[in-house]
Order: structure tokens, then C-alpha cells, then sequence
């Protein structure tokens, strides 16, 4: 089984400068177990030299790897090829939606950076902050002692399963939204002022596909939520404090 | 050094239609979208046609035999099942705002739709037996 | 960062957003209520002009049927809105779009008042 070879041909966007898209097969022996990223890769590195792919850690922590497969987002680090293709299959592999394309499967994520850091995302923060899901085998010393990389990998895919990002690049989007929720555990630092606002948490329509394609613990769906209920709670409260 | 291509555009309104390769809680949000520009332009059709109810009996009764063309009762049965689909999905929307029930979303989909396909046959048995 | 600029843009914020669906729950009540006061009236699927001033003879009737119009002309174009929100509107056209919505549904809301008074009127004379 572990020497099963298949003949899968990947059908890959590529874009380049201002010439028009279009869509490009290489057909490539690959191992069912193996995972999608190695044979975008091996297609790297014994095909097509110009194909350009964003990639890092190849072990779903940095979130780099971020395509639509077969119209699915994907982290391809993580995705094996038999769970998308069979053999003599095709599979089609495109970038992320609703980020400008660079070239060929990469994008430019500059603007949910941008979002992340203007709402305050820590991506280090103290575990009783942001629990693992599972929980901790606390060693020396109390829980407050640890810290830990948020559950945010900063992959994107959130936003490019969003239909709200599809047509308006100023909707602060999902990964900022959740990252916004983790920010307001600091009362003092005014990130409900800024979520609460067209852009922010009220233009979200309840699609839940954020939630969907996370291939984290993040869940931002469930986080623009709890968000939008602490605001309405602070507004309520700011109420009764104006009336003093 | 970005293109154009990909990026968040106007024009890509038709892609909040599009249900392929999304979950259940995207084809709430569609349909829900669609069922509102449905009931919003019946909304405005209906207020007009209603003012044949101000120029006497001749003229509403008249417009009545018209409205029992099946093609009518056709569209007026799709106003009720739009109207059922998009007070349920409301609550939905209402419901995982103000509690902490967005991790069973999908599970209040499925409900909704039962619930949705249920009443919209009752409805279509009263439409066109009555 | 600890610092974050506070900007409230304009648009469907928390008020408008409540409202709709406090409008929408409205709606839910009402169009019940609607469902069974009709099915007492009315015997058949269509009423005719008669049983329709028979009706609204009834000021109570009068009175639910126009708040009933209000709830639904105003969620209906809330609704619009937050759909030509998401097309990114720039701001000055946005302002046209709301008046465009606040005259369509203030003729609206004016016109079925007139229309459900004139029908009650056909009940007295």
C-alpha cells in the first residue's frame, strides 16, 4: 500500500504580470499518502521552475500553503492527495479568493495583516488567555506561567471562503473579527469601538464558512458572535455610565 | 506588484450566489439572500396590484380571476414558501447572535429546513385543493 | 500592539442591524396573527372585494394591517441596504441610496395608510 504509485495530473492556475490567467495540466507520479504541497513542489522543481507557490513550515503552523482545492480551501501541507484525486484523476489547484494574485498560487495577504495588527491580534499570548482546546498538563508553576502561539495561523483561508469578502476589501473580515474577540480580553484598548461598525462585526451575514475551512481551532464564525455580543453589552453599559 | 485578478470586486456579486464547494451554512446564507430580493420585489408588486381594491368591486373582483391562474398561485406559493425559509433562517441568524449557539449552526439548518419543507406543503396542499 | 485608533464608519452598524431584526421578529408575530384573523374572516383561499371591506370594517384590523405594512416595508428596506452595503458603495453614493430608500418607503407606508383607510371608508357608506 505504502508503494502505491498513481499518475494524477494537476491542473494548476497560473498567472503572470498582466497577461490573462489560465489553467496548466502536469501530470506527475505521486504516492496516495502523499501530501498535496510535495507534489506542487516536486512539479517546482522538476517541471516548471517558474511556478510560484507560497510554502514554509509544511507542518500547518505557519499558514503559508493556502489553496483552493478542487474550489475547496485547503492548507496543502496537511491535505493527502488521495482524500482529493484518484488515480488517473484530476485535481485542480487554484489560489486563495479575495486577495489580489501576485503570480501563479500566490497572493498578497497584506491587507489581513494590516487588519490583524490594527484590532490588536497577539499571536504569543498567555494560555489563560486563549485555553488550549484539550487542555494542558501544566507542569511546574500555575497556567498564567505558560504562553503559547494563537490558535491564528494567519492563513487567510477564512477571508477567501467568505462571500462578504468577495465583493468589499474593507470588511475587516473574519480572521480580524476573531483576532479583534482575543484582543478584547484587555477591557482598556478600544477594539469594540472599532469592531463596532459597518465593517466590522455587524456585516457579517451568518454563512459560517470561515468556521468551515479553518484548519485551526479559531472558529472565527463563533467568534464574530460572542464579539457582537460583548459590544452590544458595552454599549448597554455605556448607557448607564453616561447617565452617572 | 498585486493584479487585479482575485480580488474583491462589485462585479463579483454573482458569487454570492454560488452554492458549489460551500457548506450548509453558506446555502442558508443564499438562500436567504435570494429569498429576500424575491419577497421584497412581491412586496412592492403586491401594494401596487392592491390598489384595485380602492376602485370597487368591479375592478378587484376582476383582477381576482386572474390571480386564480395557476401560474399566479404558482408564484403566490413560492411568496409563502420564500416567507417561511427566510422568518426561520432569521431565527437562526437571531439565535446565534445572542447565544452561544453558532457551533451547532448547522444542525439549526437542518431543522429549519424540515421545518421550511414541512410548512411550505401544507400550504401548496391548501393553494391548490382549496 | 496595544494601541487601536477608533473609527466608527458609517453605515448598517449596531442600531440599524438590531432594528432589522427586532423588525424581523415583529414580522414573525404579526404575519400569524395576520394568518389567523384571515382564516376567520375569510372561507376561501381569495376573498372578494366584500368580504375584503367586511374586513377592514373592523378598526382593529385597520390598525394591525398598517403596522404590519410599516414593519415589513421598513425590514424590507433595511434589508436592501445591508445587500448594496456589500457592493462597497462609496460613501456620497451611499447617501443618495439611503434617501432613494427613505422616499420609497415613506410613499410606501403613506400610500397603504391611504389605502387601507379608503377601504375601511367603503364599510360606512
Amino acid at each position: 500500500m505504502s508503494n502505491q504509485v498513481w499518475m494524477v495530473t494537476f491542473r494548476i492556475f497560473r498567472k503572470k504580470g498582466n497577461l490573462k490567467p489560465y489553467f496548466e495540466d502536469f501530470q506527475m507520479e505521486v504516492k496516495p499518502g502523499e501530501y498535496l504541497l510535495e507534489a506542487v513542489e516536486r512539479i517546482w522543481a522538476f517541471k516548471d521552475r517558474s511556478l510560484t507557490f507560497a510554502h514554509a513550515c509544511h507542518h500547518s503552523t505557519c499558514g503559508a500553503c493556502g489553496m483552493r482545492v478542487n474550489g475547496k480551501e485547503k492548507l496543502t501541507c496537511i491535505t493527502l492527495i488521495k482524500d482529493v484525486v484518484d488515480d488517473d484523476g484530476t485535481v485542480k489547484v487554484e489560489p486563495l479568493r479575495n486577495f489580489p494574485v501576485v503570480s501563479d498560487l500566490v497572493v498578497d495577504m497584506g491587507n489581513l495583516f494590516l487588519n490583524l495588527e490594527s484590532v490588536g491580534h497577539h499571536p504569543v499570548i498567555s494560555v489563560v488567555e486563549e485555553p488550549y482546546q484539550d487542555g494542558i498538563a501544566a507542569g511546574k508553576g500555575s497556567e498564567a506561567d505558560y504562553i503559547r502561539l494563537s490558535d491564528c495561523i494567519e492563513c487567510g483561508m477564512c477571508i477567501s471562503a467568505c462571500p462578504v469578502a468577495t465583493t468589499t476589501s474593507t470588511y475587516l473580515g473574519p480572521a480580524a473579527l476573531a483576532g479583534a474577540m482575543q484582543a478584547s480580553l484587555n477591557p482598556d484598548n478600544g477594539v469594540l469601538k472599532l469592531v463596532d461598525c459597518a465593517d466590522g462585526v455587524w456585516r457579517c451575514h451568518s454563512a459560517y464558512e470561515c468556521s468551515e475551512v479553518c484548519p485551526s481551532y479559531v472558529e472565527p464564525g463563533r467568534k464574530i458572535m460572542q464579539l457582537r455580543r460583548k459590544v452590544m453589552a458595552e454599549r448597554i453599559k455605556s448607557i448607564f455610565r453616561s447617565n452617572n | 506588484m498585486s493584479t487585479d485578478t482575485n480580488k474583491p470586486a462589485p462585479s463579483h456579486w454573482w458569487k454570492w450566489f454560488d452554492p458549489r464547494k460551500s457548506d450548509v451554512g453558506n446555502w442558508a446564507f443564499i438562500l436567504n439572500r435570494i429569498t429576500a430580493i424575491g419577497l421584497t420585489v412581491y412586496l412592492f408588486v403586491h401594494l401596487v396590484v392592491l390598489y384595485q381594491l380602492s376602485q370597487g368591486p368591479e375592478a378587484y373582483n376582476s383582477f381576482l380571476e386572474l390571480a386564480k391562474h395557476p401560474f399566479i398561485v404558482l408564484g403566490e406559493l413560492l411568496v409563502v414558501v420564500a416567507a417561511i425559509y427566510h422568518g426561520l433562517n432569521g431565527i437562526r441568524v437571531g439565535l446565534t447572535t445572542f447565544s452561544d449557539t453558532s457551533s451547532v449552526q448547522k444542525a439549526i439548518f437542518y431543522v429549519i429546513a424540515l421545518v421550511a419543507i414541512v410548512g411550505s406543503l401544507i400550504f401548496a396542499v391548501r393553494m391548490f385543493t382549496a | 500592539m496595544n494601541e487601536t485608533k477608533s473609527v466608527r464608519k458609517p453605515g448598517e452598524a449596531s442600531g440599524l442591524w438590531l432594528l432589522k431584526v427586532l423588525l424581523g421578529v415583529l414580522i414573525i408575530v404579526l404575519i400569524l396573527v395576520h394568518l389567523v384573523v384571515n382564516h376567520y374572516i375569510g372561507e376561501g383561499a381569495l376573498l372578494t372585494w366584500e368580504d375584503v371591506v367586511e374586513y377592514y370594517a373592523n378598526p382593529l384590523v385597520v390598525f394591525m394591517e398598517i403596522t404590519f405594512l410599516i414593519v415589513v416595508v421598513a425590514h424590507s428596506l433595511i434589508g436592501t441596504r445591508s445587500i448594496i452595503l456589500d457592493l462597497n458603495p462609496a460613501r456620497g453614493k451611499m447617501k443618495i441610496i439611503d434617501w432613494l430608500l427613505i422616499i420609497l418607503g415613506s410613499v410606501s407606508v403613506i400610500y397603504g395608510i391611504w389605502l387601507a383607510l379608503t377601504i375601511a371608508s367603503f364599510s360606512s357608506s
